[in-house]
């Protein structure tokens, strides 16, 4: 089972990521943050293999300045940037720590592509 | 007779031309020389004619010269003051470029917030019903309504704006009782406003278009709650010839700078407490827009120690705004 953290700090949107993840069984959401600071404390004590992170969040880092730090805590980890800001997938297009971008309205894609993903990772 | 004119006639004397050549070729020389002398100083005179004309040519020539460099120093000055315009209107304009690109990124980004709650929600539901509990379904269909309502909002936010932007804001003012329309905004609010205190006399009357006064109630609300701390108060009172709407909040206040953008579009403080709030700065725009459409004016105070007071200045029910509320702008109004 793959294990995802999910960074969000509007609660319905953070709900919706958690559902769906929960509608899959190979995965488990091990843990919900509404700030890069929070998430990057259970990033540390869980290793996730998955990080659903938005951009704009409710403490003093945006998600994309935490990035670093989640690589550095959990190195194995998949970040996801799911964000309803579309021109921020070209600032980050060239940063390889972020390994895909999503847009909020394209909630139909997150399941397929953290599969993708943690499949790559198995894959190494 | 003078001796020349003596010599020349001697020189027609017929009888002395053997004996007088000598004295008639030396008065003729000498007469050459006079006339060529006196060609001479005509020519000088003349000479010195034209140079004084030249001179004279060369001073007029000076003075027009002096002139056009005066002409051309002027014409330095004002390319130059026009150059500072030019300059001064390009930062504007980049300003404005600016600032309307952020705006579209934020509106952009919070149109696309809620409509990805709906767009998910709604997937789910229709992917997964048979297997939903009643209890998610439920769930569900709460947050579609609720993010569909913000969506609503924020897209009459935005054609609210248009229409006062583009002066076809429709306003109906009628006579209205101001505490009864507090308290329904109050009601109305999707904010908890059960610790919001009300200071407002039943009979004070207000002259507003009502969406309009509960449109500038609210975004008021809004902001003190976003922005601002509690205690949230309303005080409402007459001041002269309108009727003055305070909302107050005691949080960290509005830094100075941003105190003359503040009723600007697409105004945001970027400072840490503002930064993550979600919000296109439309709110107090849209309160500004509003509040001129209706006669009135909308105002700001800073509270001491800190805290901030947003004002409305509004007709009272006489119908009769003041000669001069519509060509002032909305601004800080000095502390008392």
């Amino acid at each position: 089972m793959k294990s995802v953290v999910i960074v969000e700090d509007d609660p319905d949107i953070q709900s919706l990521i958690a559902t769906i993840f929960s509608m899959d069984p190979r995965f488990s959401v091990v843990g919900l943050a509404e700030s890069a600071e929070e998430a990057v404390e259970i990033a540390r004590t869980n290793e996730p293999e998955i990080i659903v992170l938005d951009d704009r969040l409710a403490g003093e880092l945006t998600g994309v300045e935490a990035v670093p730090q989640f690589k550095e805590v959990a190195p194995e980890a998949k970040i996801i940037l799911f964000t309803a800001h579309a021109d921020l997938q070209a600032r980050v297009v060239n940063q390889p720590a972020i390994d895909a971008f999503l847009l909020k309205t394209e909630t139909g894609e997150l399941l397929p592509l953290a599969q993708q993903l943690t499949n790559m990772l198995s894959l190494l | 007779m003078s001796n020349i004119e003596a010599i020349l006639d001697q020189d027609a004397d017929p009888a002395a031309e053997t004996g007088a050549v000598d004295d008639s070729d030396y008065a003729r020389a000498i007469l050459n020389i006079l006339n060529d002398a006196g060609d001479e100083q005509k020519s000088q005179s003349d000479s010195q004619r034209a140079m004084l004309n030249i001179l004279e040519d060369l001073e007029i020539e000076k003075t027009r010269l002096e002139s056009t460099q005066k002409a051309l120093i002027n014409m330095l000055d004002d390319l130059e003051t026009e150059r500072g315009k030019v300059d001064k209107t390009n930062i504007e304009l980049r300003e404005v470029n600016d600032a309307m690109r952020s705006f579209v990124a934020t509106a952009a980004h919070d149109l696309r917030s809620p409509l990805a709650s709906m767009v998910g929600f709604s997937s789910l539901l229709a992917n997964n019903w048979p297997t939903l509990s009643e209890e998610k379904r439920l769930k569900f269909a709460t947050t579609i309504d609720r993010q569909s309502h913000k969506l609503t909002w924020l897209v009459n936010d935005l054609l609210t704006l248009s229409s006062i932007e583009g002066g076809v804001l429709n306003t109906q003012p009628e006579v209205i009782v101001l505490a009864e329309a507090i308290n329904q905004c109050l009601a109305a609010s999707s904010r908890d406003t059960t610790s919001v205190t009300v200071s407002c006399s039943p009979d004070l009357l207000v002259r507003a278009d009502p969406s309009h006064l509960g449109r500038i109630i609210e975004n008021y609300l809004q902001n003190a709650f976003k922005y601002g701390e509690p205690p949230v108060q309303i005080q409402a009172s007459r001041a002269g010839g309108m009727v003055e709407i305070q909302v107050v909040d005691h949080g960290p206040g509005v830094p100075r700078e941003f105190k003359t953008k503040l009723f600007g579009k697409f105004a945001r403080a970027d400072i840490p407490s503002t930064r993550n709030k979600k919000g296109t700065g439309l709110g107090l725009s849209i309160v500004r827009g509003l509040a001129e459409a209706n006669g009135g004016q909308a105002l700001f105070q800073p509270m001491v120690p800190h805290g901030s007071c947003f004002i409305v200045l509004l007709p009272t029910d006489t119908g009769a705004p003041p000669t001069d509320s519509g060509s002032r702008h909305t601004d800080e109004r000095p502390r008392q």
